[in-house]
């Protein structure tokens, strides 16, 4: 019983991250980056190919990351003169080609069947203590991200992030580059989601594609802005109210007994109204961002 | 305030269903099955689903194992590997059961079977067929014919039926891999060729496209071998390209025919696993179609029947329902002899049936006969 | 080489209606509605629904394109109206909230598996070497005519001529007496229904199933995007071109020049194909090919 609470809970600590990442360039910067979920991918295969190659399995991290930042400066290349809704399609785009590439390319990522038997991070040690670690880390590297993503959303960077989403022709007159911000805005965010990925492989000990659907990061985008976008612990709010529905549904369709394709309706129907109800009453989120009052 | 009502309620709902469940653990032995419930698989999931009501119904009705209540907690596998994952650890770690049976996709048991057996927990395949599964470890074991001996029976069917050029359509995983591969060696060792050779992805609502490659290759049959949707539309898209003036051949027929309409499916051959054999497996057919007023829709179900009486028979066996037992139980009811409704079964040294059984059939009247 | 062509035609009308609704709508409201595909899948299962009631195919078909106008005009006056007054971003993301909704309404009402309409089986069409079947051919046809009687709605008519006006000029048009709202209104409910239409028309081939909706996206804003935003025939070149590409892909024989007989690109592949296409035109020519798209890029 409390393996599965411990479950739940590293499940919720890895998507926190995710969406994390994706709070630094959609909440702080206004980015609306469809096809974030890539990045996640990206982390994801890289640990897998790491195992399916031989090489020592914590490599798939850093590669991942690098990886991952790769592509999200190629992502804001192609923003450069794009209007953010297109810039949306675009990477809705991108992300859809990546997976279609992971599906078939059998020789690097296992084609359809994923890359199996991905090494879990406390193999050595007994269960059920390797399960309470691996929780134990992932919160902790939340925990990092959160207070990473807070001095950040305060600091100078953070600023200027805010300023070009709200007022991007004020903030070059000021001398900021946009496109260099927004880059490093993506490639930033895309980093911290590529270890939710690597995080992700370890723990299912399993790399495939259904995870890259653009599904994913339209529930990754609920968590950011069911919470409010732009504010730490308004993200970390949404993480939770997402994973507790998500974790809640199987548990009412077992009392309840209605079958799974209900229960998968719920689910996606609970996310999608919460969301909508959201945006048409508190449009900031639970958790507005905390913007400085002029003195 | 919202956050901490969901908390909450989360919190009672997960207290209740502890003490329920441990509630029942006194007067039942739980065991777990994964089956595609939902996808493109859900005919074939659900009928193997009835095939283990069925066999919990015949263990209860017999007295139970150990004097106790037999379940089988069935959870959906949503037809992909993480949602199979998460019930696996849901049984494994909630439910707490012994030993789980499934899924059948072999993309997704393999993955699945390999938590199981890390878990030190019984995996039991009644539904892939992919030859990893021999692999997979001590407490696994398996009752349905690998890809091996499929892929030889109908290579030599197929051949013994005069064809010598084919065109192949599997499904783009671990079983379709297995299927296109093997079978090709296997044709190719008795004569023929195999001219063209596509892996379908599934999911998709047309595949004009892959089939219009595949005639390019002017095959003298078809093999093909998909999942009960995906296949009703492969069915249909060669219907409306004109294909099927070459004859078509199911490998594994009961599931690649099982969403096609009758009109369409006509005169279509295959090999199927063996289902309902002898004298068990005619009393078994009635009560199945008496229970659910229509026959087998797939050759599955029967597995999953004999799967949980030799569980239970290996409960009764061991003399108790820790995974341990369950292994030297099934060992010994195998070493004793174990007949089911697919047949005698016996299992060799890595739990794995030893001659499986394998039909020809043909798609005659609306319905699959006997070849 | 007949069929070549026979198949990109078909893909073509599978897109082009829903293809044109989004682009013509999306001249007026300016923001991409993710949620415009599945008013396509709505239909879809609508029709089916009617059609299973008892109702004659043509009559579902028409019934369920008209519901779909109206659920069309409805949520865009409960919800898009509400979230275009912060922006065009915030109103994305509702319609990623409102097709999340309405996939979770479906499967759950109608499940996941697709749902075939009883059609009476009928042996195909041989024209050449190329086959159609008769539904495929109704298809083609009905879309054709669609699109022809709507142009000449577009450029022979007051109703067109206003609804152009308002897609260029939103605030010279209001002030020349045009009623926007009600024009703006229209033209929702119009773009619902050729969805719908399409959507329908579509699920006769393939069945009504909940991921129609989720296949189409990413081909129908690549032709829409493709042909130029609010460029109602360029909706349509863009889809005959995204088709011409999935189709030619897929039919090219590499085999000559790798030394074997058959060489195929993997099916799979076409979709990345049409995202590559449209990432391209995006780099280089974000208004659209004909560059004749109501500037808003």
């Amino acid at each position: 019983m409390y393996d599965f609470l411990i479950f739940t809970i590293t499940i919720a600590g890895i998507y926190a991250i995710m969406a994390l990442g994706l709070n630094v360039l959609a909440g702080y910067g206004g980015l609306l980056n469809f096809g974030h979920i890539a990045f996640a991918g990206i982390g994801v295969y890289a640990t897998g190919i790491a195992h399916a190659r031989g090489w020592p399995v914590l490599v798939g991290i850093p590669l991942g990351m690098i990886a991952a930042m790769i592509l999200g400066w190629a992502m804001a290349r192609l923003g450069r003169r794009l209007a953010a809704d297109y810039w949306g399609i675009a990477t809705l785009a991108v992300a859809e080609i990546l997976r279609t590439v992971a599906l078939n390319e059998d020789e690097l990522t296992g084609g359809a069947n994923g890359i199996t038997g991905i090494p879990g991070l406390f193999e050595s040690v007994a269960s059920p203590w390797d399960q309470v670690y691996f929780s134990a880390v992932v919160l902790g590297i939340v925990a990092v991200t959160a207070f990473f993503s807070a001095r950040l959303g305060d600091g100078r960077f953070g600023r200027a992030l805010r300023l070009m989403r709200e007022q991007p022709a004020l903030a070059a007159c000021m001398g900021y580059n946009l496109q260099k911000i927004k880059s490093h805005a993506i490639m930033c965010g895309g980093a911290i989601t590529a270890l939710a990925g690597s995080l992700y492989a370890h723990y299912f000990n399993f790399a495939g594609t259904e995870f890259m659907l653009a599904a994913e990061t339209f529930v990754l985008w609920t968590m950011v802005m069911i919470g409010g976008m732009g504010r730490t612990a308004g993200v970390l709010l949404g993480v939770i109210l997402v994973q507790a529905v998500y974790a809640f549904v199987p548990f009412l369709r077992d009392l309840l007994g209605f079958g799974s394709d209900v229960a998968g309706a719920l689910r996606l129907g609970l996310i999608g109204a919460i969301l909508l109800i959201c945006l048409l009453w508190r449009r900031e989120g639970l958790l507005p961002e905390k913007l400085r009052n002029p003195a | 305030m919202k956050k901490r009502h969901f908390l909450t309620l989360c919190a009672s709902t997960l207290l209740v269903g502890n003490l329920a469940s441990s509630a029942w653990a006194q007067e039942t032995i739980s065991l777990g099955a994964v089956l595609p419930l939902t996808g493109p698989s859900a005919t074939v999931g659900e009928d193997i689903r009835r095939g283990i009501q069925l066999g919990v119904e015949h263990v209860n009705a017999n007295g139970g194992v150990l004097g106790k209540k037999l379940q089988v907690i069935v959870e959906d596998s949503g037809n992909n590997p993480t949602t199979a994952l998460t019930a696996a650890r849901k049984l494994a770690t909630v439910d707490r059961v012994p030993a789980v049976l499934g899924e059948y996709s072999s993309s997704i048991t393999l993955p699945m079977a390999q938590y199981l057996v890390k878990e030190n927990i019984v995996h039991f395949n009644i539904g892939s067929s992919s030859n990893k599964v021999r692999e997979l470890g001590a407490s696994a074991f398996n009752i349905i014919g690998l890809e091996a001996a499929g892929n030889l029976f109908a290579a030599k069917d197929v051949y013994a039926l005069g064809h010598r050029n084919l065109a192949l359509i599997a499904p783009n995983n671990a079983y379709g891999q297995g299927v296109a591969h093997g079978f090709t060696e296997e044709f190719e060792k008795l004569g023929g060729k195999i001219t063209a050779q596509i892996l379908y992805t599934g999911g998709q609502s047309t595949y004009r496209r892959e089939l219009q490659q595949l005639a390019r290759a002017k095959p003298d049959a078809f093999l093909y071998t998909a999942y009960g949707h995906e296949s009703a539309v492969i069915n249909r898209e060669a219907k409306e390209l004109g294909l099927r003036n070459v004859p078509w051949y199911a490998y594994i027929m009961s599931m690649s025919v099982s969403d096609t309409p009758a009109d369409i499916a006509e005169g279509q051959i295959g090999m199927e696993l063996g289902t309902a054999q002898g004298d068990l497996g005619k009393a078994y057919e009635d009560t199945f179609k008496a229970k659910f007023k229509e026959g087998f829709k797939t050759a599955f179900n029967g597995y999953g029947y004999d799967g949980v009486l030799m569980l239970a028979a290996a409960i009764e066996q061991g003399k108790g329902a820790t995974p341990a037992q369950i292994i030297a139980g099934l060992k010994a009811v195998s070493e004793a002899g174990f007949t089911g409704v697919t047949g005698p079964i016996k299992l060799d040294d890595e739990g794995q049936r030893i001659d499986p059984p394998y039909d020809r059939l043909k798609y005659e009247g609306g319905k699959l006969v006997q070849r | 080489m007949l069929q070549f062509l026979v198949d990109a035609l078909l893909r073509t009308a599978d897109l082009a209606l829903i293809t044109l609704g989004l682009s013509m709508l999306y001249g007026l409201i300016r923001f991409p509605n993710i949620a415009h595909v599945q008013y396509a899948m709505c239909g879809a299962f609508l029709a089916y629904a009617i059609n299973s009631a008892g109702a004659p195919l043509i009559v579902s078909v028409v019934l369920a394109s008209i519901l779909t106008g109206l659920l069309t005009l409805v949520i865009q006056l409960l919800v898009f109206d509400r979230l275009l007054k912060s922006g065009p971003a915030i109103a994305m993301i509702g319609s990623l909230a409102v097709s999340m909704v309405l996939v979770a309404s479906v499967l759950g009402i109608a499940g996941s598996f697709p749902h075939m309409f009883s059609l009476p089986h009928t042996e195909p069409l041989i024209i050449g070497d190329a086959r159609i079947s008769h539904t495929q051919l109704w298809f083609v046809l009905t879309t054709l005519v669609l699109l022809t009687l709507f142009v000449l709605l577009l450029f022979h008519t007051q109703v067109g001529r206003a609804m152009r006006a308002l897609a260029c000029n939103p605030a010279l048009a209001d002030a020349s007496g045009l009623n926007a709202s009600r024009i703006t209104n229209g033209v929702t409910f119009i773009s619902g229904m050729l969805a719908g239409l399409g959507g329908s028309m579509l699920s006769l081939s393939t069945g009504a199933h909940v991921n129609l909706g989720y296949d189409l996206l990413l081909p129908v804003f690549a032709a829409a995007i493709l042909g130029g935003l609010g460029n109602p025939i360029g909706a349509v070149a863009g889809a005959a071109l995204i088709a011409l590409t999935e189709t030619a892909v897929t039919n090219i024989n590499f085999g000559p020049l790798l030394g074997e007989t058959l060489v195929f690109l993997p099916v799979s592949y076409i979709s990345a194909a049409s995202f590559l296409i449209l990432l391209l035109a995006l780099l280089f020519k974000p208004y659209g090919l004909f560059d004749r798209e109501v500037r808003r890029v």
